[in-house]
């Protein structure tokens, strides 16, 4: 029998209508909270009234100020915590090639754990952009890829964080963990919801074998806090889709080539970036849940670069010759 | 970058997963994750600002207006308050989780 045009809310999804009504739920806590704030605190209240500040909006502040101070190139950040004397790119090129000269069976890849703790702060934080230069010229020698934590005048919010293990993703519409592959201990399963970019194609028919490695070695990265995410739309959309990312895990050196595929994950679960269950396994094991890593953007104009494990500890290096 | 000084003190994977069972877009999520945001905010701030002796308050204000992303205001509030921020933030952030998880569970 056909509804009646007041009844179509039957059609609404019984998904949909959790996802507005717990919206719905969180936005009257927020304004009990909000309401609470101002009477403990008038003053305080009054204080951000003054300045035409929402404390509920305090993160899109933030990034307006670090905005505003990296374009007009006067950040006024205090010296991050941390900080060690660089080695010069001379010594780093030194160290390889001494280490190239009495090679032992775990080299390369202990030399990369080695010059990262180098260079890295104990705990995770954006690195300077000398921090940066230093890392993209290591990978580069080390590990063989062209990566930059700066691409084309892209940069995330940090390169250095920590990474969480992801469930898999809704490759095409009827997708399921019955016939998505799985990694064999530990796996996360598949998420509810679609990835930032959708089902990665329309239909099973249209889902080609890139697709397929591009939903396997997929990553995701913090789009939803970048300071200009909002302004510059659609092109920053566009330009993170599917954007390939070098993941080196700062503790054991394993080094991976993901593809972005969604966004997140929220600033309050403590996690920079995630890593979908292929690429956490590779970077740590079937257990590794969560560490830190360095992202980098693969500088790879002619998309040769493919995407999975990168063995540079099973390559001849000699390719190093500075 | 978009940054608040206390972001490494809150954890709260629990509710990250829960919200991930019930959005189904990438609008959804970030909708719902916005408003988990703005919560934290309130919670950790009156925290703080009831810790914090109020001929304090001023000065507190002013800098975290002036940089909410500096690390420095921790140990700027610890020598103030007498105590890591780190302990009771922790708490409250357990008291958080704990009535968020029974608004998204007791739907």
């Amino acid at each position: 029998m056909k509804r009646q045009p007041a009844q179509t809310y039957h059609e609404i999804s019984r998904q949909k209508i959790d996802a507005v009504f717990l919206r719905n739920k969180l936005h009257l806590k927020n304004i009990e909270a909000r309401s609470s704030f101002s009477e403990k605190f008038p003053r305080v209240q009054q204080f951000f009234i003054e300045k035409g500040l929402d404390l509920g909006k305090i993160r899109e502040h933030s990034a307006q100020i670090l905005g505003a101070g990296a374009l007009t190139g006067t950040l006024f950040l205090a010296p991050p915590t941390g900080v060690k004397g660089l080695p010069a790119p001379s010594e780093i090129i030194n160290s390889l090639k001494l280490a190239g000269e009495s090679k032992t069976a775990d080299f390369p890849q202990k030399l990369l754990v080695d010059l990262l703790s180098n260079i890295l702060p104990r705990v995770v934080r954006p690195l300077t952009a000398d921090e940066e230069k230093s890392l993209q010229q290591i990978f580069d020698q080390v590990i063989g890829i062209k990566a930059k934590a700066n691409l084309e005048g892209e940069h995330l919010n940090t390169s250095y964080g920590l990474i969480g293990a992801e469930q898999h993703l809704a490759r095409y519409p009827g997708d399921n963990l019955y016939n998505h592959p799985k990694i064999s201990v530990g796996d996360e399963g598949m998420a509810p919801g679609l990835g930032a970019w959708g089902y990665f194609a329309s239909s099973r028919e249209k889902f080609t074998s890139s697709l397929e490695e591009t939903e396997k070695w997929y990553a995701v990265v913090q789009t939803l806090y970048l300071p200009d995410w909002n302004k510059r739309q659609p092109f920053l959309r566009e330009w993170y889709k599917y954007r390939k990312v070098l993941i080196v895990n700062t503790d054991n050196g394993n080094a991976v080539v993901a593809a972005i595929a969604d966004s997140g994950p929220a600033a309050w679960t403590g996690k920079h970036f995630g890593g979908s269950p292929e690429v956490m396994e590779y970077l740590g094991g079937p257990r590794y849940k969560k560490g830190p890593v360095v992202i980098f953007f693969v500088d790879d104009p002619e998309n040769k670069v493919p995407l999975g494990p990168v063995d540079y500890n099973k390559v001849n290096l000699t390719a190093y010759s500075v | 970058m978009s940054k608040i000084f206390y972001d490494r003190l809150i954890v709260l994977e629990e509710i990250e997963a829960e919200v991930k069972k019930i959005a189904k877009t990438r609008e959804e999520k970030e909708e719902l994750w916005q408003e988990v945001d703005e919560l934290v905010h309130h919670r950790v701030l009156g925290c703080i600002l009831d810790k914090l002796p109020e001929k304090n308050h001023q000065e507190f204000l002013e800098k975290f207006h002036k940089a909410p992303y500096d690390e420095g205001l921790i140990p700027f509030l610890a020598e103030r308050i007498g105590q890591d921020i780190e302990d009771f933030l922790k708490l409250e952030m357990g008291k958080l989780k704990t009535e968020l998880l029974q608004l998204i569970k007791g739907k």
